[in-house]
């Protein structure tokens, strides 16, 4: 469906700063990148008609944008009440000193306005710096697309995704997926694709038999995952666009937990098919050439490799009698125990940076699972969930700020995403059990 | 000390190490200057050494390979070990006895160590290969081969089930035309993903006890199911019990 849906970035005004949708255009605002919280007033985006059709597409684009510069992380949202009295669509109705105000006292603003009619829906926005002297207009674009709520909502992530880039000191990822696994429509685990904020949910297998642990190659084209079509579970990968299958050697054994290296070119899994028990494995993406990593008595499991060097990959093993995580090298030698606790220590995701691996760690037979944010530079485990039940399955957005889990906090397990520091809470799913979020990387 | 002090004392040393050179030339003067100058100081010859700890092994087992490399660009160890770093180990499973050859390479040339790890084979127990019997069906597998139960969180046969595992050995001794696939359970607690590991652990387990009583074991696939086909819904301590299973079915998967 989204494939349907065009937008065109013109510019809209004389004197408008040209801003395209790709984050590596810089444009000087006279703010300082990188500051967290910069505060920003957003007016609802104002329809030119009153019909229902563009009331209601409105109201969607305004909530989403919304909740997409809110949950950014980076940016400090000011409550609609302080705002100046009237409406605001276009550069007249903005007098610079009402925003900044110190009741407002916001650095920017983002306004503009929405037309639908025709099966078109067309979007001007704009970003002002309000404190700039002159060139106030950061951004200034008009959008386009179906006069659908779906097309609604993509204009608003690309704008958000925009004025993330632009100010936030980050990256914005209101235009990333999160593939995961659902038992809700034929009562066995699929795969399921949704957008990152949990609309769009759509069903990506129908396979009547049980797929577990999608991964997300770095081009975000292809998923991998296990797949017990065939009885014994092996991997399989779909594209994403047109869910054409790519074949993947299966020798036999049960074989599991797919993970892509940073280049795309290999993936480390874990089998047992040489007859022993599970080892890590890292084949070329087609399975051929397959090289086995580890040989120890046990279980080894749920590899993922250091997404920023590709060197090293971690792992879940109980060599030392309970599973707790492992780092080798990508060659398969010099494994060290990442934790030195007891517990189980299982499911490690990798930071995009490399500097960081979180993990699900159940500290006693008795306790539940929570997240922790292992710090490899200190060696310090941050506790980033505290709710009942269990947190489990972290998986990072790839800005590094935020983080999808699975979580029995509200009865069956749902996926829930948060920014890092433990606030802003989502709950994403709530029909049937879902688990098993991947993240997918930045959009192109 | 200022700066002109310091100078001062470096010269003092300087000339106290002349002195002590000159001294030295005294006691054992130099040889006769050569023909040709001196050869440039050679490019250093890589060194690398190789263990193996321990170097006997029971097969199945593993040891370790540990390996250090000095005035190389790279080490190469065979078989199967591939390039790797200077220094480093790695664990290793031979199924028989091996002699692992690491060889470092660099500008000054080439180095080798072996490191020989011996692999002790059991006996192999006796394997049934009677005439196969037609008619035995899949009912009278569900019949006379009983399931398998496991402690939580261990894959380890325990004490009390090797009688029901090795009724059912005695069965699919004397039923050899029959194929099966052991299913390795788990209970919903602990990791999805090591569950997976867990039950194709306990599959494995059970399958090893069979061919240690000498069911052939090409009859015998594996299959783990992790903690995704539980035999029970609740969620008791009762429950849990009956899902920490391996099962018997008759189709292969």
């Amino acid at each position: 469906m989204r494939k349907t849906i065009t937008v065109a970035f013109l510019f809209i005004a004389a004197g408008a700063v040209v801003a395209t949708s790709r984050p590596a255009q810089q444009i000087t605002t006279g703010t300082d990148k990188g500051i967290v919280g910069v505060k920003i007033a957003v007016p609802e985006f104002q329809t030119t008609s009153s019909d229902s059709k563009s009331t209601a597409l409105a109201a969607a684009f305004n909530k989403v944008l919304w909740d997409d510069l809110d949950y950014s992380g980076g940016l400090t949202l000011v409550s609609r009440s302080f705002y100046p009295v009237g409406k605001f669509s276009g550069p007249a109705d903005i007098k610079p000193q009402d925003w900044t105000t110190p009741a407002v006292d916001a650095q920017f603003v983002a306004f503009g306005s929405i037309q639908a009619g025709n099966g078109t829906m067309t979007v001007e926005a704009r970003l002002w710096d309000l404190k700039a002297a002159q060139n106030r207009e950061a951004i200034g674009q008009r959008y386009k697309s179906d006069d659908t709520e779906e097309g609604a909502r993509f204009i608003a992530h690309k704008f958000a995704d925009a004025i993330v880039d632009l100010i936030s000191g980050g990256r914005g990822i209101a235009q990333t997926s999160i593939a995961y696994i659902s038992e809700r429509t034929t009562g066995v685990k699929e795969l399921y694709l949704m957008d990152y904020d949990g609309n769009g949910s759509q069903a990506f297998t129908a396979y009547k038999s049980i797929v577990l642990t999608p991964a997300w190659s770095p081009d975000g084209e292809k998923v991998a995952f296990t797949s017990y079509r065939r009885g014994i579970p092996d991997i399989e990968i779909l594209s994403r666009l047109d869910h054409k299958p790519y074949t993947f050697d299966r020798p036999g054994g049960t074989t599991t937990t797919p993970a892509w290296s940073p280049d795309g070119s290999k993936i480390a899994f874990a089998t047992s098919r040489d007859g022993s028990d599970m080892e890590i494995y890292v084949a070329d993406w087609n399975g051929k050439n397959p090289r086995r990593l580890t040989v120890s008595k046990g279980v080894d499991i749920s590899p993922v490799w250091n997404p920023r060097t590709g060197r090293e990959i971690a792992f879940t093993s109980d060599r030392s009698g309970s599973p707790q995580i492992y780092i080798m090298d990508a060659e398969g030698t010099n494994a060290r125990r990442l934790i030195d606790e007891g517990g189980h220590a299982v499911e490690a995701a990798w930071s995009p940076d490399g500097q960081r691996i979180a993990f699900a760690w159940q500290k006693s037979r008795t306790s539940n699972f929570d997240i922790y944010i292992h710090d490899l530079a200190t060696g310090r485990n941050t506790q980033i969930t505290h709710d009942a039940g269990d947190n489990e399955r972290p998986t990072w957005a790839p800005d590094g700020r935020h983080i999808a889990f699975e979580s029995s906090r509200a009865g069956a397990r749902q996926i829930f995403s948060m920014v890092l520091d433990g606030t802003k809470v989502r709950q994403l799913t709530n029909t049937g059990k879902n688990t098993g979020p991947a993240w997918s990387g930045f959009s192109k | 000390m200022t700066l002109s002090h310091m100078k001062g004392f470096a010269l003092v040393l300087l000339a106290a190490l002349t002195i002590v050179a000159a001294c030295k030339k005294s006691v054992a003067p130099p040889p006769p200057a050569a023909v040709t100058p001196p050869p440039a100081p050679p490019t250093p010859t890589p060194t690398i050494t190789l263990r193996a700890q321990p170097a006997t092994i029971e097969r199945g087992g593993s040891t370790t390979l540990q390996w250090e490399a000095r005035n190389a660009a790279g080490v190469t160890i065979t078989p199967e070990v591939g390039n790797v770093a200077l220094t480093g180990n790695r664990s290793v499973s031979p199924a028989s006895s091996v002699t692992y050859t690491a060889t470092a390479t660099g500008p000054g040339g080439s180095a080798s160590d072996i490191a020989r790890v011996t692999v002790n084979v059991p006996a192999a127990p006796p394997v049934d290969n009677p005439p196969p019997r037609p008619n035995v069906t899949s009912s009278s597998l569900s019949d006379n081969v009983k399931d398998v139960f496991f402690d939580y969180d261990r894959a380890e046969i325990r004490g009390d089930m090797i009688a029901t595992l090795q009724a059912n050995a005695t069965w699919l001794k004397s039923n050899p035309n029959v194929r099966f696939t052991v299913e390795g359970h788990c209970d919903e607690r602990g990791s999805e993903e090591y569950n997976l590991g867990l039950g194709d652990r306990r599959a494995n387990a059970v399958k090893e006890f069979l061919v240690g009583q000498g069911v052939a074991a090409n009859r015998i696939n594996t299959v783990s199911y992790g903690e995704e086909r539980p035999f029970c819904r609740d969620q008791s301590e009762k429950c849990y019990e009956m899902n920490r299973r391996a099962h018997f079915a008759s189709a292969t998967p």
